[in-house]
């Protein structure tokens, strides 16, 4: 009971207080211990534990394959790959360059036979050349070497496609969560939107007039939606849209004159000439607030790191509270007393 | 009217695979068929470039490498391009490079093979490769107080005190400039914490998009200088270092994968209205 | 008696205060009397830390005092209901009538974080349920001291139950350190064996909307928990119930109703209000400074 109980509360309870009021004692003993060696020591016994997993892991893919239950052949996979990267990281080197010193020129071959093969091959056309196996420790990372090679071929593939696996879930993830159910979702799903397509290069490409017209479409729809009149529709959208009209107007330079002029004297090539480009001369980022990107920088910036420092304060009382129980030993669910 | 109803409502139930279908082909037909889109840098990354542009010449600038090979197509070209504007301003810089990863490791190597392609780099007297150390936020700590006591030897296995650049270096104040290209822990919050802060060494950061919330409060109170947020921020250095990388190559990828889940939430959302105003009629 | 607690911790902190004021000048006191033996004595306690210390004892106080109230009536403090633990139950229910197991993920990181044993405190909880109701628990786990934690937890809530017979220490499994591959691991557990309930309860990082999205796939029950800020928005969309930042570390306490863990709940929201007062003094105070009608600086004092 006491080897059980009482003992882990104590140690945990003594380095625990030793860390937290450690920090505040001018010591250098003290320091060393809380900068360096707690981290350390807690460093060194998981590289230990890491044992009990792997054998605990070993244990059942061979269960597994013995019992020839489901899926049996992916444990020997699972065992054949264990034992290959062990044996090649802890007992073969993997990596012996071969040098030719005059031209500077060095290849890396996976087995000690190999590079001699190739040094005999090199000296029968007259190439002197030597062998220098990678060092231990080095020979995980020697460019050519049979780690690395694994490394590249086989580890960094299979990884890079778990985490595309996440581009692919985003989107279905999104599509199925993403709905208007009440305000809240629905100003989720607005600043979703507006950050994914703000974020990116596509996001510049929208002018801010195109918000402001589809706003003004947005409001046809609420004011519909609420009052169910017909005219006031009409007359909400038709305002709305002569005045972002002449909002623009005003911020671009040129005018129902000029473009009236260009028709007159012109012809009507010229006249739509104008009109097209006073249209798509019409400022690209101005309102600011409509424009995505801008608009996107502020989400981030504002209610965004609001809201994330509002949930890190919580969190990080969060993890005091929780870690002051385990320190004064109030809370002992962790060595399984209930 | 009816008809286009129909379709809608067919969107709002559409199997799961068929949005993956779309979203690898919006992904990978802008990679085989390449499309020009403008970049704008924010400025988050205008104070990362800011920061290395200001650096003294001659300076000793530490670049960590903190992420693997499933973050590299975010984090790599901002680890390049930092490298590159750092050895393109050929003011004296040298670089030394620490890994808080095992795989950062096989990153830094990649990276330097990459680098060296385009600057012919001599090692030991440009740069050095320290290499991973285990210790998490030990080891940022150890390099904080006594850099000697935790390499020894750099990654190719020669004794630090056999190498010129090594010269004069002891702990993180010999250095002016830190960058952490970071991909969760141990990253930016260790690099801040236990190496910027207490030195005052000036210190910027590269992170994927999602850790982006997270570290933005260091680059609000001026503990970080800056951050490159994602592959669009790694894209805006690149078009802020005038050097297009596979960042600026992505973007257009990217900006049409994130089109289709937006189209596709519309689409959703009008067929979930619809069904709804069907249903409350019924 | 909300006037009458106030009254108290105000009385605390003032006497925290004069604490380390004496803690931080104590040297000063001891000098003037060991001069004469022209011995001098430095301080121990890190004085640029002060403002630091009062704010740790101030919690310390707090916590010890909110524990000894519920401790004395724990039924009358209110708790309000969170969905996802309501839901616990009802998933484990749920998986026993379907015949199928219990996904159980306590995170991807080690016992040296707090969300982690957050995460097997909860398992033993989960356990216990899953003792009571004969239903299986699968417990995949990415580092061996969490295997060894998180089995200790599951064989006492077993044998609390009565039930040691059901224990078998291979319910909880270690698969991998490596990130993405115990995430696959665990997406293959999940497509192969099929839960009806899924947990995840710990530390997370970019793969919890694998997690998720695999187990939507499957039709299971969800129910995340996390302080990993970046990940909740992930587990929100895709999980049925979602524990968000402190929910997840007052889950223990909701479950077991034990004093000492409620005490704690009410210590943080007891701890938040005090730092919603001492943000707006700052904020009013670093005003007043501005314009020049105060000629100190709060902010000084804090650090």
């Amino acid at each position: 009971m006491i080897w059980k109980r009482y003992i882990p509360i104590a140690i945990v309870g003594f380095f625990g207080s030793l860390t937290l009021f450690g920090w505040f004692i001018e010591s250098e003993g003290i320091k060393a211990f809380i900068d360096d060696d707690a981290t350390q020591w807690y460093d060194i016994i998981a590289s230990f534990a890491i044992f009990l997993g792997a054998l605990n892991l070993l244990k059942l893919q061979f269960l597994k394959v013995l019992k020839q239950q489901s899926g049996w052949q992916y444990s020997v996979v699972a065992i054949v790959s264990f034992f290959a990267v062990f044996v090649i990281g802890f007992f073969m080197r993997g990596a012996f360059v071969v040098d030719i010193p005059n031209a500077d020129v060095q290849s890396t071959y996976f087995t000690q036979g190999a590079a001699e093969e190739a040094v005999n091959q090199l000296k029968d056309s007259g190439v002197t050349a030597s062998i220098t196996p990678a060092q231990w420790g080095a020979h995980i990372q020697t460019e050519g070497g049979l780690f690395k090679w694994m490394f590249d071929n086989i580890f960094t593939p299979l990884s890079a496609t778990m985490f595309a696996l996440l581009a692919f879930y985003v989107a279905s993830a999104s599509y199925r969560a993403f709905r208007a159910r009440n305000f809240e979702a629905t100003l989720l799903l607005l600043a979703g939107i507006i950050i994914m397509i703000g974020r990116v290069p596509l996001g510049s490409l929208i002018p801010s007039w195109i918000i402001m017209y589809l706003l003004v479409l947005v409001l046809g729809i609420v004011v519909n939606t609420y009052f169910k009149s017909r005219e006031l529709v009409f007359i909400v959208v038709a305002l709305g849209l002569l005045g972002v009209t002449a909002l623009f107007l005003y911020l671009d330079s040129t005018t129902v004159v000029d473009i009236f002029n260009a028709f007159i004297t012109g012809g009507v090539i010229s006249g739509f000439e104008v009109l097209g480009s006073w249209f798509t001369g019409w400022p690209i980022n101005q309102p600011s607030i409509f424009y995505l990107p801008a608009l996107q920088e502020w989400i981030y910036t504002v209610p965004n790191l609001a809201g994330a420092r509002a949930i890190m304060i919580g969190i990080g009382l969060g993890i005091i509270v929780t870690s002051l129980r385990y320190i004064f030993g109030l809370e002992k669910s962790y060595i399984g007393d209930q | 009217m009816r008809f286009l109803e129909n379709i809608i409502v067919k969107f709002g139930s559409v199997d799961r695979r068929v949005i993956f279908v779309l979203i690898g082909l919006a992904v990978l037909v802008p990679l085989l068929s390449p499309v020009d889109l403008a970049i704008r840098p924010t400025p988050s990354s205008q104070k990362v470039y800011d920061a290395v542009d200001s650096i003294p010449d001659n300076s000793n600038v530490l670049i960590s490498f903190d992420y693997g090979p499933s973050t590299r197509p975010e984090i790599h070209p901002m680890t390049l391009g930092i490298m590159r504007h750092i050895l393109s301003q050929d003011r004296g810089h040298k670089i030394y490079i620490t890994c808080l990863w095992p795989d950062g490791l096989y990153m830094a190597k990649d990276a330097l093979k990459t680098i060296n392609e385009e600057y012919d780099l001599v090692e030991h007297e440009d740069y050095v490769l320290l290499g991973f150390r285990p210790g998490n936020e030990a080891i940022v700590k150890g390099l904080a107080s006594d850099l000697r006591k935790v390499f020894t030897v750099d990654a190719a296995q020669n004794p630090i005190s056999e190498i010129p650049m090594m010269e004069g270096i002891n702990n993180l104040n010999d250095f002016q400039f830190m960058f952490t290209g970071s991909a969760g822990y141990p990253g930016t919050f260790e690099w801040v914490q236990y190496g910027a802060d207490p030195t005052g060494v000036p210190l910027s950061s590269g992170t994927t998009s999602i850790q982006v919330n997270e570290v933005m409060p260091y680059v609000q109170s001026g503990q970080l200088k800056g951050i490159l947020a994602g592959m669009p921020g790694a894209a805006e250095y690149e078009k802020l270092i005038e050097t297009p990388g596979i960042a600026i190559q992505g973007m257009a990828a990217q900006s049409y994968g994130h089109l289709v889940i937006v189209l596709f939430i519309i689409l959703g959302n009008l067929a979930y209205f619809i069904t709804e105003r069907r249903e409350r009629k019924y | 008696m909300g006037n009458q607690r106030g009254i108290k911790y105000g009385i605390g902190i003032l006497v925290i205060i004069v604490f380390t004021y004496v803690l931080s000048n104590y040297h000063v006191a001891l000098n003037f009397i060991l001069r004469r033996w022209d011995i001098t004595v430095e301080s121990i306690f890190n004085s640029d830390r002060a403002f630091l210390f009062i704010v740790l004892l101030t919690v310390i106080m707090v916590l010890l005092n909110e524990i000894r109230n519920a401790r004395k009536d724990s039924d009358s403090i209110f708790l309000r209901t969170i969905p996802g633990l309501k839901a616990v139950e009802e998933a484990v229910g749920r998986s026993t009538e379907m015949g199928r197991p219990i996904l159980y993920v306590p995170g991807i990181m080690d016992m040296n974080e707090v969300e982690t044993v957050a995460g097997v405190i909860i398992l033993g909880h989960v356990a216990q349920m899953t003792a009571q109701y004969e239903t299986g628990l699968d417990v995949p786990v990415a580092r061996s001291i969490v295997m060894q934690a998180a089995r200790e937890s599951c064989k006492e809530a077993y044998l609390s139950q009565g039930r040691p017979e059901m224990f078998n220490e291979d319910m909880v499994h270690y698969i991998t350190d490596d990130q993405f591959a115990y995430a696959a691991g665990v997406n293959g557990i999940m497509q192969r064996d099929k839960p009806a309930a899924c947990m995840y309860m710990g530390k997370f990082y970019a793969e919890s909307l694998l997690f998720a999205e695999t187990g939507n796939g499957i039709g299971a029950i969800q129910i995340a928990g996390t302080a990993s800020q970046a990940q909740i928005p992930f587990f929100v969309t895709a999980c049925d119930y979602t524990l968000m930042g402190e929910e997840y570390f007052a889950a223990s306490a909701y479950l077991s109703r034990k004093p000492e863990l409620i005490g704690g709940v009410t210590t943080q929201d007891t701890v938040k209000l005090m730092l919603i007062g001492l943000i707006i003094v700052g904020l009013v105070m670093r005003a007043l400074f501005d314009l020049d009608i105060v000629s100190f600086n709060l902010l000084d004092i804090i650090g």
